[in-house]
């Protein structure tokens, strides 16, 4: 059994009820409710190796948090099979948390008033962990998330970088085979987003254990994923390597540049001088603020920066990589073009 | 089972620790509670003062039967106070899908996750009353009566719990039901004086529909009169039974349409 994951053919739909505006509008909903089906998730699959990180992306409300909570047997899907470890999540749920760990980034699994080595101790009861376990645990978790600092303090006074550790402790105090980390960096700093990163590629290489993580931010991704699904409004979009991903759709390169003089943008002729036209270039001007977007595989980004700064004078400048929503948009592009050629709408396949 | 006791312990202890922190906090809840309380016998003084033989009531008989109304409702309140957080607010903000990771019983990680304190003053309220009230009336206190007391504590409680289980499952489908809850939770008042005082509508209501009769004035009216002990005590307990199982009905029904919260 090499395949610890197996997700197929999975949907889920939600029913909203529609409000009507006013006291008219509520007192009508009393009676006669509207209600429109939102398809959250809506047929996916993969399968996930055992020991494999998988990076789950997508924008804001693809369905990134309602795959993982059917993942985790919360919700039972609409339509579709899941098998984890052997087993069905939504069936036989007690048995089956036993054996995985959960975070969501947005909100604490913890004891809010409860100091964090406390929550520790219910835990270990939770969970039935024997002490002599339990120690190695703790010092496990500790040597990787360096919880020593915060041990002793009640959960509501952390920092979110440090609940953030605590919460991904408390998820795997069980010895967990697989964790499911849903935006475990959503709100963090720079270097604390990359210290939890370190962690989880530390959990994942001492303990084998198989992990899924969403996010929005691509940099999360790159330090802790060889493969990745990315979902967009419920869809696969995307399954495979990253590096081939971000190849072909990802090469966009973004220069903010904070101008002196509106007009001065004017001045650049990246057409003539590159011969970036059409989707290889996009400049978007905001004030003195511009953001030039451009395929960095058609042009050096060194290139690009020496000729701003010898054309115009600048205030300020900065490199960036292209968001998701700007991959996304490339990649539908390229299953447009995909379907002319082949007849293949399909996800893209590594 | 074991089990579960261990469990239970070690957020017991965690519990007490916290309101070693927090004494002072325990301290105006509880004596908050006891102001409240001690206007409600005020009240009910100026009431009998007034008319001294409510329906044949006597003050102590009134005062018997509000002590011992105080007694399964403060239990309740001091076990499965979490119910209401879930009926306001846990499902509503998304952390309800926390129960549902770990491998113990949902029901039983709410109500095992808090201990309300403040619901001692409540208790104790109770239990003084039904002392003063016993030494005016001169009641005869025996194993049978003591048993068959103890016995409507138990179901009285379970009568209370039920209601809220029945109420806090309601917010898994509607995610916040607090105001529904609350609205058979007040009803409760009704139990507080002897039933014979209501029509027959409320009557009815209050005995087999949310029957919090049975938390009070029916065994209450035994040990006073001698009232039909079958009915006090064994309807009693088949209605604590039944309500107690449909409860866990629905609320085992909710948890499996949960949808979460969305975010
Ligand atoms: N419990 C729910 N009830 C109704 N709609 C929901 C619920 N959870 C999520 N949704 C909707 O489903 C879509 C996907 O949401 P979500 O899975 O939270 O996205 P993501 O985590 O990728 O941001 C959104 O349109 C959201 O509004
Ligand atoms: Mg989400």
């Amino acid at each position: 059994m090499s395949n610890m994951i197996q997700v197929k053919n999975v949907s889920k739909e939600f029913k909203k009820v529609i409000k009507e505006p006013g006291l008219k509008g509520s007192v009508k909903s009393l009676f006669h409710k509207k209600t429109e089906i939102v398809k959250a998730v809506d047929n996916i699959s993969f399968e996930v190796e055992e020991g494999e990180v998988l990076g789950f992306i997508g924008p804001n409300g693809a369905g990134k948090s309602t795959a993982i909570k059917m993942l985790t047997g919360i919700l039972t899907p609409t339509s579709g099979e899941i098998i984890i470890n052997g087993q069905v999540p939504y069936k036989n749920r007690k048995k089956y948390v036993k054996e995985i760990g959960v975070v969501f980034g947005q909100r604490t699994q913890l004891w809010w008033d409860l100091p964090l080595s406390e929550t520790f101790t219910v835990l270990k009861e939770i969970y039935q962990i024997e002490d002599k376990a339990f120690k190695q645990r703790m010092d496990f978790l500790n040597q990787v998330l360096d919880l020593e600092p915060f041990v002793t303090s009640p959960v509501r006074t952390l920092s979110l970088g440090q609940r953030m550790r605590a919460d991904i402790a408390a998820s795997m105090i069980h010895n967990p085979k697989v964790l499911f980390l849903d935006e475990p960096t959503i709100g963090l700093d720079v270097v604390v987003k990359d210290n939890i990163r370190k962690a989880i590629a530390e959990i994942n290489k001492n303990e084998k254990t198989t992990i899924i993580l969403t996010t929005h931010d691509l940099s999360d991704i790159e330090l802790l994923c060889k493969r990745i699904v990315m979902i967009d409004k419920g869809k696969k979009v995307y399954d495979g390597d990253l590096d081939h991903m971000k190849e072909k759709y990802g090469k966009m390169r973004e220069i903010h540049i904070t101008l002196k003089s509106d007009n001065d943008i004017n001045k650049l002729s990246f057409a003539e001088k590159f011969g970036l036209t059409g989707d290889d270039i996009d400049i978007a001007l905001d004030g003195k603020k511009a953001v030039v977007k451009f395929n960095s595989s058609k042009a050096q980004v060194s290139e690009l920066l020496s000729y701003i700064l010898s054309t115009i004078t600048v205030k300020d400048i900065a490199v960036g990589e292209a968001d998701i929503e700007e991959i996304i948009r490339r990649l539908y592009k390229g299953n447009e073009n995909d379907e002319t050629a082949h007849g293949n709408a399909a996800a893209v396949e590594a | 089972m074991m089990r579960f006791f261990r469990l239970y312990k070690t957020f017991v202890v965690q519990q007490l620790k916290q309101l070693m922190e927090y004494r002072v906090d325990f301290l105006t809840g509880a004596t908050s509670f006891l102001v409240g309380q001690i206007t409600n016998i005020v009240f009910i003084s100026i009431i009998f003062s007034q008319i001294p033989h409510l329906q044949g009531f006597d003050y102590y008989e009134i005062i018997f039967i509000y002590g011992f109304s105080l007694v399964p409702k403060g239990i309740d309140h001091l076990f499965t106070d979490n119910l209401w957080k879930v009926a306001w607010f846990i499902v509503r903000k998304g952390n309800f899908d926390k129960y549902l990771t770990r491998p113990i019983n949902p029901l039983l990680h709410v109500i095992m996750e808090t201990l309300q304190f403040d619901a001692l003053g409540e208790l104790l309220t109770g239990i003084v009353l039904m002392i003063i009230a016993s030494i005016k009336l001169g009641i005869n206190y025996r194993f049978g009566n003591v048993a068959l007391m103890l016995l409507a504590f138990a179901f009285g409680t379970v009568i209370y719990a039920a209601i809220k289980i029945a109420g806090a499952a309601l917010a898994l489908w509607i995610k916040s039901s607090g105001s529904i809850l609350q609205v058979f939770y007040m009803s409760s008042d009704f139990a507080k004086y002897p039933v014979t005082i209501y029509n027959s509508a409320v009557r009815n209501i209050i005995t087999y529909i949310v029957p919090f009769a049975f938390t009070a004035y029916y065994p209450a009216s035994y040990i006073l009169r001698g009232n039909d002990p079958w009915f006090c005590f064994g309807v009693g307990t088949a209605i604590a039974a039944v309500l107690l199982t449909l409860a866990i009905l629905l609320w085992n029904r909710g948890l499996r349409a949960y949808e979460s919260a969305g975010s």
